[in-house]
């Protein structure tokens, strides 16, 4: 710590701070227009000019100058304030007086400094720039004759989100922020430009001329999207979301968000959200009263007692979850499972076998503390985006040492330094058990490992998995995987991530076993800033773990037993098995065997069409309850509108259910959520206050065991292409179909092949390709790409127009052909 | 070099042969600060740097394209467009002004139809104005690529134009 005179008061403040840190750490509010506290000081407005008496009273700025002992400032004589003055003053030459039409008045920056200062008149005159706005893209529009050069939008778009779309270019007064050849913006629309721009040249496009900004209600929710957990603040009007807004305090992610979080929010409000119940009657949906529609469904539920069976996304609340459970034991229903139950077996059953707890020992929060990162498969980046930003910083601020296996390239592979090790799809769990042999044989193996449980088993059992041996069907050679072995065991925190999810049907129990055993072999548990993270996909997936919704034949077999008629009566709670399970046909002939479904649904997806009963539900912006995120942070979340029509929470069904088969319906979620945490391990003590606005871990508790992972081997079927399918990143889930930037992007499935494969093929950007496999085929167009190895083609599988399940077997890799 | 650049090359700028370009990357691919050598190096091969050579370079270096396009139009020393074969500067500095450098000027306007900064359809020939070429005791100065004509007339125009309209373009 450092003394410091700060406009007559003494203060300290830490050695690294700069003046503008110091005083903001002691309540002194210097005026800045370029610099945001994630970013790098860069010091180009020269808003924060103030003098420091060392420096013979010259004016210097606050943000880039650090502190040093004794430093006597003052930031607000009247020569500063004449300064500051002019400054405003040149920079409101160029920039348009068009605060009326501009949709950022009322949280611009310049504004406000302008009417601070009182900046009324210009002795200045000059004309304004005449450049043409940027309408190319739906989401955001860029407005150069508004910018002041602050930088900030590319500064975010390099050093966080590290796709560079926006620079500096030309020189002196030509000087302005555009992409490359001065072409239209094409990029990841994260909107982090949008975010910190200080005035109106980047601005929400979905947002133009909803609101003003003071009109809008500001209510803090936390994402519905996947299993970050990122804390939003949704702008309302008129019982309306009509944007989210930026808190750069909010959250780990200190406010950053990905398009989902950002541009997705319109589902909430989309005029497709069903509003009435809807009951089949002589083969047709058709409105109808709540007390008919669930009238019916108890009814049903009472007479199928045991052969009846529930799938629920792992986007309802824990309350919701809980008392689901409630209602289907109260039914006899034995069977049920939710979509992070099947695909999220490494979590469940792999963690609950290596670690005795399913959850993943470290937390997001570990990224930017690690010293080496081993990222499983790049998708990473497009499941999680703002973990991707948190590996990002890692790597750019903190030097941390990225190492990335997996079957394509892609974004993270283009950090500095970064080590992609491109394997052949499916053979990641034979490659860690080779990560853990080398271990073993070069004695590095970390003195705590030898006492656990299966060691000596293990040891055994790696013996097949010599590097040479391995590297033989993988794709990498023996000394790769010999060096990042010795890396990764050579780091001293060292953490290893990798997504799960429906479409990951490759990342198993024994995905989770192989790297739980690396990680316990080199001693990188317990460490902060080491450890095991997977990435879940929905955003309550991991509390749909904690609660336990997971009980008889899981979801595989409960679409068998609807075929087979062992299944009479199915209950999706959120779940959309027809676009999102494999096997498109299986799912299909289930849905239509099974006597009775209900759905209950914010929409009319592809499997609600086929429902008796559709049962409307609201969003998690007009519901109570909580949410767990993949790093286990428990997440409060309040109603931010009324809801919409006559929808209702599942949390109101499923305890209008439970009343009408004679239970006692829960109270409210505050009192599920009290029981929860009087009950769920790692929840104890847990209440509503405790969670706070940003949350609070549950902890886990670890009982590591070596447990030898049982990796079916991958078969090759020559002459034919690997698919691997996965997320898009503008994507989650199904539900990202409902939002209106997310499809903006990405309207449609594709299939991503290698310049050689498409070459090899004449194949063209867009031209319209069959996918062919043993289940089935399917029309999709052809994106080219450097990222794909030769061989393997990629396909996300959020679609429900064309899903990509038509040809997709559920299989870690599917061995399809393409044709013009 | 990969095979949808080589693609995108062919279809928009026929002419453009990426293997120059992938040499003077090969030279620096491991030199710390390559950027600003790689893109000199094209310049001089190809005489201003075509779309898809800044595109292959961003590629190969991982450098963002826009961060590309951003050092490209900074310095002045880098161009976008085909540049001609002799590229004629003449002096508008001080001098040179008062020994009526502007009817110089406007003569090779005039004759090669062309404006400041801009290059003949033929690709012959660009003309440029410049502050100064630091030999002020020649004025009026022109210079053609690396060669020198001081105490310009009209007619002088007339001459080089002459001149380098019969010299090969390659």
């Amino acid at each position: 710590m450092v003394n410091l005179t700060i406009d007559d008061k003494q203060v300290t403040a830490p050695k690294t701070a700069t003046i503008y840190e110091a005083a903001k750490l002691n309540g002194i509010a210097i005026p800045i227009l370029c610099h945001d506290k994630k970013l790098k000081p860069f010091g180009a407005c020269r808003m924060c000019l103030v003098e420091v008496e060392q420096m013979k009273g010259r004016q210097i700025p606050a943000c880039t100058t650090p502190v040093t002992e004794g430093m006597i400032i003052r930031t607000s004589t009247p020569d500063i304030v004449k300064a500051r003055k002019m400054v405003l003053e040149l920079l409101l030459l160029n920039h348009p007086i068009d605060c009326p039409v501009c949709d950022k008045a009322g949280d611009c920056d310049l504004q406000n400094l302008t009417y601070e200062y009182k900046v009324d008149a210009n002795r200045f005159t000059d004309e304004k720039f005449h450049h043409e706005i940027d309408y190319n893209n739906p989401l955001i529009e860029r407005d150069m004759n508004r910018c002041v050069l602050c930088g900030k939008c590319a500064r975010i778009c390099d050093e966080i989100v590290s796709f560079g779309a926006l620079t500096f270019i030309s020189r002196g007064i030509e000087t302005k922020i555009g992409c490359e050849f001065d072409e239209a913006l094409n990029c990841e629309f994260c909107g982090s430009c949008v975010s910190v721009c200080p005035v109106g040249s980047l601005l929400a496009r979905p947002f133009k001329f909803k609101a003003r900004f003071w009109s809008l209600t500001k209510n803090k929710s936390v994402c519905g999207y996947c299993g970050t957990g990122c804390n939003l603040t949704l702008g309302v009007k008129d019982n309306k979301v009509l944007t989210t807004l930026y808190d750069e305090n909010q959250g780990f992610h200190n406010g950053q968000l990905c398009v989902r979080g950002r541009f997705g929010y319109q589902f909430i409000n989309s005029d497709k959200r069903l509003t009435k119940p809807l009951v089949r009657k002589n083969g047709k949906l058709e409105e109808a009263g709540w007390d008919e529609a669930l009238e019916l469904v108890a009814a049903r539920l009472k007479d199928a007692g045991a052969s009846t069976a529930a799938l629920a996304t792992a986007r309802l609340t824990n309350e919701e979850l809980v008392v689901f459970k409630q209602l289907l034991q109260t039914a006899g229903c034995g069977n049920y499972d939710h979509s992070a139950g099947y695909a999220h077996a490494a979590l469940t059953e792999g963690f609950a076998g290596s670690f005795g707890a399913s959850a993943s020992p470290s937390t997001i929060l570990d990224i930017q503390k690690s010293d080496l990162l081993l990222v499983i498969k790049t998708d990473a980046y497009e499941t999680h985006p703002v973990v991707g930003f948190e590996i990002n910083m890692a790597v750019k601020n903190k030097g941390t040492l990225l190492k990335i296996l997996t079957d394509k390239s892609g974004k993270l592979s283009k950090l500095p330094d970064a080590r992609t090790l491109v394997h052949t799809p499916g053979s990641e769990i034979a490659i860690i058990n080779s990560l853990a042999k080398v271990i073993l044989d070069n004695k590095l193996v970390d003195a705590s490992a030898a006492a656990l449980p299966g060691y000596a088993a293990l040891e055994k059992e790696l013996a097949a998995f010599t590097p040479e041996a391995v590297s033989a069907q993988c794709g990498l050679t023996a000394v790769e995987i010999k060096l990042l072995a010795s890396a990764y065991a050579t780091a001293e925190k060292a953490l290893i991530l990798f997504p799960v999810g429906q479409a990951y049907p490759g990342h198993t129990a024994a995905l989770a076993n192989a790297v739980a055993n690396l990680a316990l072999l080199a001693g990188k548990l317990g460490k902060e800033g080491g450890g095991v993270l997977c990435l879940s996909e929905k955003n309550n997936s991991q509390g749909a773990v904690d609660m336990g919704f997971q009980a008889g034949i899981g979801a595989g077999r409960i679409i068998d037993g609807c075929a087979d008629g062992s299944i009479t009566t199915l209950f999706l709670a959120g779940e959309n098995p027809l676009v999102s399970y494999p096997d498109h046909a299986r799912v299909q002939a289930a849905l239509d065997k099974v006597e009775f479904l209900v759905v209950s649904e914010m929409f009319l997806t592809e499997t609600a069409a086929m429902a008796d009963v559709v049962l409307p539900v609201c969003s998690f912006a007009e519901k109570e309850g909580t949410f767990t995120a993949t790093d286990r942070r428990v997440q409060h979340i309040k109603p931010a509108i009324r809801k919409v029509g006559q929808s209702r929470s599942d949390f109101e069904i499923f305890g209008a259910l439970i009343a009408k088969l004679g239970g006692v319906a829960p109270g409210t979620p505050a009192s599920v959520f009290a029981e929860i945490s009087a009950t769920v391990p790692g929840y104890t003590g847990m209440s509503y206050a405790s969670l706070g606005v940003e949350g609070q871990f549950a902890p886990v508790e670890l009982k590591p065991a070596f447990v030898m992972p049982n990796a079916p081997a991958v078969t090759v079927e020559p002459g034919k292409l690997a698919l691997v399918t996965g997320s898009a990143l503008y994507h989650n889930g199904t539900l990202s179909q409902y939002g209106e930037g997310p499809m903006h992007v990405c309207p449609e499935g594709y299939v991503e092949i290698s310049r050689a494969d498409a070459a090899a093929s004449r194949f063209a950007e867009n031209d319209l390709l069959t996918v062919s496999s043993a289940g089935g085929s399917m029309k999709l167009k052809a994106h080219i790409s450097a990222r794909m190895p030769q061989g393997v083609v990629f396909a996300p599988y959020h679609f429900g127009a064309n899903p990509v399940n038509q040809v997709w077997s559920g299989a870690p890799v599917t061995w399809i052909t393409l044709a013009k | 070099m990969s095979e949808a650049v080589a693609q995108k090359a062919a279809e928009q700028e026929p002419e453009i042969d990426l293997s120059l370009a992938n040499k003077i990357i090969d030279k620096y691919i491991d030199m710390p600060g390559n950027l600003m050598p790689v893109l000199q190096g094209a310049q001089d091969e190809y005489g201003y740097i075509p779309r898809v050579v800044a595109d292959l370079i961003a590629e190969r270096l991982n450098v963002y394209p826009s961060q590309i396009y951003g050092v490209l139009t900074f310095y002045a020393q880098f161009h976008l467009k085909p540049r001609g074969r002799f590229i004629i500067r003449v002096c508008v500095g001080t001098a040179c002004h008062v020994q009526g450098a502007p009817r110089i000027v406007e003569t090779f306007f005039d004759k090669l139809h062309i404006g400041h900064a801009e290059t003949t359809e033929d690709l012959r020939y660009t003309f440029e104005q410049v502050a100064c070429l630091g030999a002020c005791g020649m004025a009026p100065l022109a210079m053609v690529n690396d060669a020198t004509y001081g105490a310009m007339t009209v007619q002088k125009v007339d001459e080089i134009i002459k001149d380098y309209n019969q010299r090969p373009m390659k």
